[in-house]
């Protein structure tokens, strides 16, 4: 008996090692230790062998039987394995290739250049404390002028060619009325932009639009002075082209400002060399700006004995044209998308 | 307007300053110098040569070879002119002489014979319209001697000046305006070119009186009567110089008269004396409907806020615009009156603005001239005439009516406010100096400064301390200015919440439904309005609009949107598009108030062939919208009434908020496609964003997760076509039934089997309790009462 035992367990454990898969195994299991298995059947017989022999039969058996269940269990832990590896290999696919294609470029939704611009410049503008401001598009000569400073048949009235409404009114010609409202809603000291469409009486063509736009801004304090306002205009340009820009101030005449400058950038194409966009000079003209004029600041209700402030227009759709090189202002309120597509 | 640097010149040396340095200063202090023209300077290398033989030329029966002498060497050109001669002095241009951009002198063969130069006519030099040969200089002129030194005026240096960078500064309208600004700019001496000692050498023979009759209108005019005149081409250097500042030479008084104008910056005017009936000048106002043709003949019917120089018999000129054509001098004028005035800048302006003349002087005029300079002008007009025509002479002395004096500008201020508004430190003595070297006139009193502002800048440039403010920063260099941190308070800004919610908007559709953000004019026509169906003549009109199509303001959105899709629909098969933008309301058109603005949304989807009606398309984009931006209470409603005309009558539904109307979403109607030129099928959202910000937004409140499990349950009921499926499902919800979580339609399915006319909907109902897990009773029965509820409003299970 003894002999026979040691024959099952070298056949079963030698069965299991060479087993190649799962079903396999559980044949072994079956054919040894089932219910009518070849180790199951000695185990019952015991009882008819004689009792000095039984105990030490037993114990053999049951060592063989745990040797068996345990290679089984390793066994088939090895098979498991091997086989979710190759159905995991069998899984192969060409990651190189597009199956589902991609949305295109073209196909993803976007802003208006000149939306994408305006909220930059509206985050770099609340970073540095000022205040989103709003008006009309129509509005009325008050507004637009004389709490400008510009009175009815001054000069400076040319200088904005103006679209008149039938009940008397006009189309912004500068987002500068902004200001006038702003001062009537707040008290200083304060920093206020008024982002915004203007409107120019004037024939259009690759340089010149009817429609455009521009931000407005205006920071009235205790004493305010032509240093500070270039010192926020360069910190606000260096946000803008994300550069140090060299800028320069020269005299500009604006009646809503007093002194007023225009505000020069260097030509960010040449460098300040000199090129046909600056018109060989390495400066491009950017941006009016200058001191409140005191009566702009009285008719806001604002004493200029108290406070002074500075303010300043930046036009938009020039801002865009450099960026992206455009050559044609009207692109901007075309509808086509083969433009807008590109931004 | 255009400088000459040699008009400059004789009030002001730029000796050693390169005219581009000039230019530079200038912009940096003073106005912005356009650009630099150099005239004439290729006269450098033009000489003038003896000729010492002329011979026809071998090769050539029109030519001939001229051997010339030029001083310092002898050159031998080919000529094609038929007149010059040996021994004539003609001018000689050596190779390299550029005539303008496109010609150069080149040493070439001609005909096989070496030529070294050109020989000029007048024309070829710019000195006249004479081109019948080579001019041919006098006898006495230096052999050799460039042509830049026998015609000094003529070349020149030109600036040009943006004139919108001196609307504000009447002085600058004049050359003595800025050799003014370059002696303070470069600390030179400015000399005035006016000879008042001529004051002391007037006769008064003349028995002519001027009266003003509005000195509100006319503050001042004064006059001059010159005999002995004789009207004839102007000399050489008056010519070059009335060229320079961009005129046309025209005779000899004239031309005196534009020359002034631009040198001191005050518009005269030369009549004939004789053609003036009696012996008065009136100044007034014109009498409403008063004819009255100018010099250019053409002919106005005057209103009473014209200003008119009148005689006797009526006006003789449209005051501070243009002379008249009954008192113009002719060649035959021998006596003439040189007027020299100041009118009031608002009269002037409305007059050339109204009969579109703003002519040179009426462009002075409306900047507010100082009516100081009239007697200047008189006396440097009746010098240059004497430099001219030696035999003229005044016959009168200055006839002047000057009503009301200028005053005499003073401002108080103190170099300590000078230097707090510049925000830079700069001493006491340097104020007093700039502004001094601009001709102010300073006392100082303990930091007080009290400055007499010249006339010539006080009429309206300068009358505050802001206005001195500005004097020194631009003398001092804005570029020396150090920049400086402003001190604030430290505060987040307050936020500007209806663009912050515009932006989330366009985010989301841009974002989320990948669609195309378009902008477009706020302009709207009749042509687009016909084809939409909406041309109800309630746009707000444009006083003065540029083209037919752009004549109103837009009410709608919808206008350009539907343009864009033809315009791109010819180049895309499809894509999505809208506008965020303003409409104008204004139902009593011409009442003064301002239009209405309303903040608009209008958005297109557009396929060539689309798979499915693009009704659902927009639908989706807005019920997207409307949930990402938490609007509480968004219904869509099925329309028939009330719907734009361009909308399908039966694709199209309303959006209703809180209870408000706030937009359509519809498919284009398909004879708006056809007006259009729109192939393929769009459909369109346009929605009131200002509603949709005022809405009511839900609040995020956390709710427990359901515990225990959800039921199912599908019923079809068979129903009418036209019936909506969503007010079957209404009858479900509304039943209420305890324990039905949701109610969803599932399908809708027309055809085989189901017959004609009819369709079968599928909904989804879904039961559980909050409680506990439903039992089987509860669930049949819960089943039984929704088919009883459909049962009752005559729906039978499929």
């Amino acid at each position: 008996m003894e002999h026979e035992l040691g024959t099952i367990r070298k056949e079963a454990l030698a069965a299991i090692q060479a087993a190649a898969d799962t079903d396999t195994i559980e044949e072994i299991r079956i054919k040894y230790l089932g219910r009518k298995g070849a180790l199951t059947l000695i185990l019952r017989s015991l009882g008819n062998i004689p009792p000095e022999e039984r105990a030490r039969m037993g114990k053999l058996s049951n060592q063989y039987k745990n040797e068996i269940e345990t290679a089984i269990e390793t066994r088939t832990d090895e098979l498991t394995r091997e086989g979710a590896d190759s159905l995991i290999r069998g899984q192969w696919i060409d990651v190189t290739l597009d199956c589902v294609p991609p949305v295109p470029r073209e196909g993803l939704g976007r802003l208006h250049p000149i939306s994408r611009i305006q909220y930059e410049i509206e985050d770099i503008f609340t970073s540095m404390g000022f205040e989103i401001h709003d008006g009309p598009e129509t509005e009325t000569d008050h507004y637009n002028f004389e709490a400008l400073n510009i009175p009815k048949h001054h000069p400076a009235r040319d200088m904005q060619d103006t679209f008149w409404t039938e009940d008397g009114n006009l189309l912004r010609t500068h987002t500068s009325a902004i200001q006038v409202r702003a001062m009537e809603k707040v008290k200083p000291p304060f920093r206020v932009v008024g982002p915004g469409r203007v409107f120019r009486y004037e024939s259009t063509d690759a340089s010149h639009e009817n429609t455009f736009y521009q931000v407005e801004g205006m920071m009235v304090d205790r004493e305010i002075t032509v240093a500070h306002l270039i010192y926020v205009m360069k910190e606000l340009l260096k946000e803008i082209f994300q550069r140090d820009v060299s800028v320069r101030l020269r005299p500009g005449y604006f009646p809503f400002v007093e002194p007023g400058f225009e505000l020069d950038i260097n030509c960010l194409i040449c460098g300040g060399n000199g090129c046909s966009v600056c018109k060989q000079s390495g400066w491009v003209e950017l941006l009016p700006c200058g001191l409140v004029h005191p009566n702009v600041l009285r008719m806001g209700g604002i004493d200029p004995g108290q406070w002074s402030g500075f303010a300043f227009g930046l036009g938009l759709n020039r801002l865009v044209m450099m960026k992206y090189g455009i050559n044609d202002i009207r692109h901007f309120l075309s509808g086509d998308i083969r433009f807008l597509k590109q931004f | 307007m255009w400088l000459s640097l040699n008009i400059l010149n004789q009030m002001v040396d730029t000796a050693g300053l390169a005219p581009e340095e000039i230019a530079l200063r200038l912009t940096m202090s003073t106005a912005e110098i356009d650009s630099i023209e150099r005239v004439n300077d290729h006269f450098r290398t033009i000489l003038a040569a003896k000729i010492l033989d002329v011979r026809r030329h071998p090769n050539a029966d029109k030519l001939t070879l001229v051997d010339l002498d030029a001083g310092e060497r002898k050159y031998r050109v080919v000529c094609g002119a038929p007149n010059h001669k040996t021994g004539d002095i003609v001018p000689l241009a050596l190779p390299g002489t550029r005539f303008g951009e496109e010609m150069t002198i080149k040493k070439a063969k001609i005909r096989g014979e070496e030529s070294e130069g050109m020989l000029c006519s007048e024309r070829e030099l710019g000195l006249s319209d004479d081109h019948s040969g080579i001019m041919v200089l006098p006898a006495d002129t230096k052999i050799g001697a460039a042509f830049s030194d026998l015609f000094p005026h003529r070349v020149d240096v030109r600036f040009e000046i943006d004139n919108k960078s001196i609307t504000h500064r009447p002085d600058l309208w004049s050359h003595e305006g800025f050799a003014r600004e370059i002696g303070a700019i470069f600390n030179r001496k400015f000399t005035s070119v006016i000879d008042y000692g001529l004051l002391k050498k007037l006769k008064d023979a003349e028995p002519i009186r001027v009266r003003i009759l509005n000195p509100e209108a006319s503050p001042r005019y004064s006059g001059l009567v010159v005999a002995g005149i004789k009207i004839e081409e102007s000399p050489d250097w008056l010519k070059a110089m009335v060229e320079a500042i961009g005129m046309r030479p025209i005779n000899n008084i004239v031309d005196i008269t534009n020359y002034v104008m631009a040198e001191i910056g005050e518009p005269m005017h030369a009549f004939d004396r004789k053609k003036l009936n009696g012996d008065e000048i009136i100044v007034r106002l014109a009498d409403s409907g008063e004819p009255l043709m100018t010099l250019d003949g053409s002919t106005f019917e005057l209103i009473n806020e014209d200003i008119v120089i009148a005689d006797s018999k009526g006006p003789i000129a449209l005051a501070g615009v243009m002379g008249g054509g009954n008192s113009e001098i002719e060649d035959s004028t021998t006596e003439i009156v040189l007027e020299a005035a100041n009118f009031n800048p608002v009269n002037i302006r409305k007059t050339a603005n109204r009969y579109s003349h703003r002519t040179e002087a009426a462009i002075r005029f409306e900047k507010s001239l100082s009516p100081e300079l009239t007697v200047p002008a008189l006396l440097r007009s009746y010098a240059l005439i004497k430099k001219v025509l030696p035999g003229a002479e005044a016959v009168s002395r200055i006839i002047d009516a000057y009503p009301v004096r200028q005053k005499q500008v003073t401002v108080k201020t103190t170099a300590d406010f000078i230097r707090k508004r510049l925000g830079e430190r700069i001493d006491d003595d340097r104020i007093a100096a700039i502004l001094t070297s601009l001709d102010f006139k300073l006392k100082e009193n303990k930091g007080n400064l009290t400055i007499d502002v010249p006339y010539y800048r006080s009429t309206k440039d300068i009358s505050i301390q802001e206005d001195i403010v500005e004097e020194v920063g631009r003398i001092y260099g804005y570029d020396n200015i150090t920049p400086d941190v402003p001190l604030v308070i430290c505060a987040p800004p307050g936020k500007n919440s209806f663009r912050l919610f515009e932006r989330s908007v366009k985010t989301i559709l841009s974002g989320n439904h990948n669609m195309i953000e378009i902008s477009g004019y706020s302009f709207v026509g009749e042509e687009t309005l016909n084809k939409l169906g909406v041309n109800n003549d309630s746009e707000l009109r444009l006083r003065n609009p540029l083209s037919q199509e752009q004549d109103r303001l837009r009410r709608s959105l919808v206008p350009n949107v539907v343009n864009a899709i033809t315009l791109n629909s010819r180049h895309s098969d499809e894509f999505s598009i809208y506008e965020l933008g303003r409409v104008y309301i204004k139902d009593k058109r011409l009442s003064s108030e301002l239009a209405k603005e309303k903040t608009m949304l209008t958005g297109a989807v557009y396929r060539k062939k689309p798979a499915a009606p693009l009704f659902y398309e927009v639908k989706r984009i807005a019920r997207g919208l409307a949930e990402k931006l938490q609007i509480a209470d968004c219904r869509l409603v099925p329309e028939d009434r009330a719907l734009p005309p361009y909308a399908h009558p039966v694709r199209s539904m309303a959006i209703i908020v809180d209870g408000q109307k706030a937009g359509f979403l519809f498919e284009l109607h398909p004879e708006a496609s056809r007006e259009f030129d729109i192939t393929g099928s769009a459909a369109l959202f346009d929605i009131d964003l200002v509603v949709l910000y005022a809405a009511r937004k839900k609040e995020t409140v956390f709710t427990e997760l359901q515990k225990y499990p959800e039921v199912p349950f599908e019923v079809s009921v068979l129903a009418d076509r036209t019936v909506y499926a969503c007010d079957i499902s209404l009858i479900i919800e509304i039943a209420g039934i305890d324990m039905i979580r949701r109610v969803e339609v599932v399908s809708v399915y027309e055809g085989n089997p189901i017959p004609e006319g009819k369709k079968s909907v599928s909904m989804k109902i879904v039961f559980a309790s909050k409680e506990r897990t439903l039992s089987t009773e509860e669930i049949e029965k819960l089943q039984k009462n929704v088919i009883a509820v459909l049962g009752k409003k005559g729906y039978q299970l499929r």
